[in-house]
């Protein structure tokens, strides 16, 4: 069973990363800090008896199924249809290579000049605005797998899906993002 | 969890890749307005207190059971019934005695009343009792009463 401050210090270490991701799937910030604040509630009240090693995959779930909640409550189906749905446009990809963006980035973060410094917060901007431009399934499976540290089953487990998807997903996500942030000049 | 055979081995780029923007989405987040941070931590602190409650009734829940029990035991002995009762339950039962009694002695009297009135009949009548234990006597009663 895991203690008051061991739930504490779970909750404590997953509240910004949670806020952030439901923040991108509802584009807002005050229902995103009532959908992470009941998922908070939910896992208090029904998972506080558990240990502490499966709160994190608990409250992921309960985080994922607060959203999708929201989103029945606010009565958008077809934005929910859109956002949720595996239709994603043409992978037009072409013979965009990963590596080459990796091997960039090798010297990209090395040493800052001041300059860089000062535009590195408008970078961080970019890139979670980009992240927030994935298609919704997309975006949960990169989230969790490469955010939140899941591994493809647990991943798959929270989203509902099979593990074959949820790599599909992140693969075609990784791929997006590269793709974008290369377009403006960024390597990660 | 990605592991470091995964960020070396040449398949694994992709996960190179992810952990990259990972960790600079981390790092923007570790950043939050600090209104957003405290709706955060208050909410903690409600799910906190939330928990707290649950295991609060919890416990209260499990130690009632036995009392509830106990008690019950309690209420069940504490009504023991009184004399008055315990006669009043007795009453049906010595009824059916004392009835039982009586019809037995009626019956014992009705049977002495008919053995009387069957030897008053014999003493009265002109015929000797001993002759009944005639076997000749009782053949003729036999053949008078076929014919």
């Amino acid at each position: 069973m895991a203690t008051d401050k061991e739930l504490s210090d779970f909750l404590k270490s997953v509240e910004k990363r949670a806020f952030k991701r439901t923040a991108f799937a509802v584009r807002d910030d005050d229902s995103a800090l009532d959908i992470v604040q009941d998922a908070m509630i939910r896992l208090a009240e029904k998972y506080a008896d558990r240990p502490a090693a499966e709160l994190p995959l608990l409250f992921q779930r309960i985080l994922s199924n607060a959203t999708m909640d929201w989103f029945r409550r606010q009565k958008v189906r077809n934005a929910v249809v859109h956002n949720f749905s595996d239709f994603e446009g043409a992978d037009d990809e072409g013979d965009f290579d990963i590596l080459e963006m990796l091997d960039g980035a090798a010297t990209g973060l090395g040493t800052e000049s001041a300059s860089e410094a000062v535009s590195r917060d408008q970078i961080l901007q970019i890139i979670e605005h980009e992240v927030s431009d994935l298609p919704a399934r997309q975006r949960e499976a990169f989230l969790l797998r490469y955010w939140e540290e899941l591994d493809v089953a647990e991943t798959a487990s929270v989203m509902g899906c099979s593990e074959g998807s949820v790599k599909t997903h992140c693969s075609r996500a990784v791929h997006a993002l590269a793709k974008a942030l290369k377009a403006k000049g960024i390597a990660p | 969890m990605i592991n470091n055979k995964q960020l070396t081995d040449p398949d694994g780029l992709e996960a190179r890749f992810g952990v990259r923007v990972a960790a600079l989405l981390g790092e923007r987040a570790r950043a939050t307005p600090p209104d957003i941070s405290e709706r955060l931590r208050f909410a903690r602190e409600q799910a906190l207190a939330r928990a707290k409650a649950a295991r609060r009734q919890e416990q209260l829940a499990t130690a009632a059971a036995p009392a509830v029990v106990a008690r019950g035991r309690a209420a069940v002995l504490a009504d023991r019934p009184g004399w008055w009762v315990k006669l009043a339950s007795a009453m049906p039962l010595a009824m059916l005695v004392l009835g039982l009694v009586a019809i037995d002695r009626a019956h014992d009297r009705a049977q002495i009343a008919a053995a009387a009135e069957v030897d008053a009949a014999l003493l009265s009548d002109d015929l000797p009792p001993a002759a009944y234990t005639d076997p000749g006597f009782a053949e003729y009663l036999k053949t008078s009463g076929q014919q």
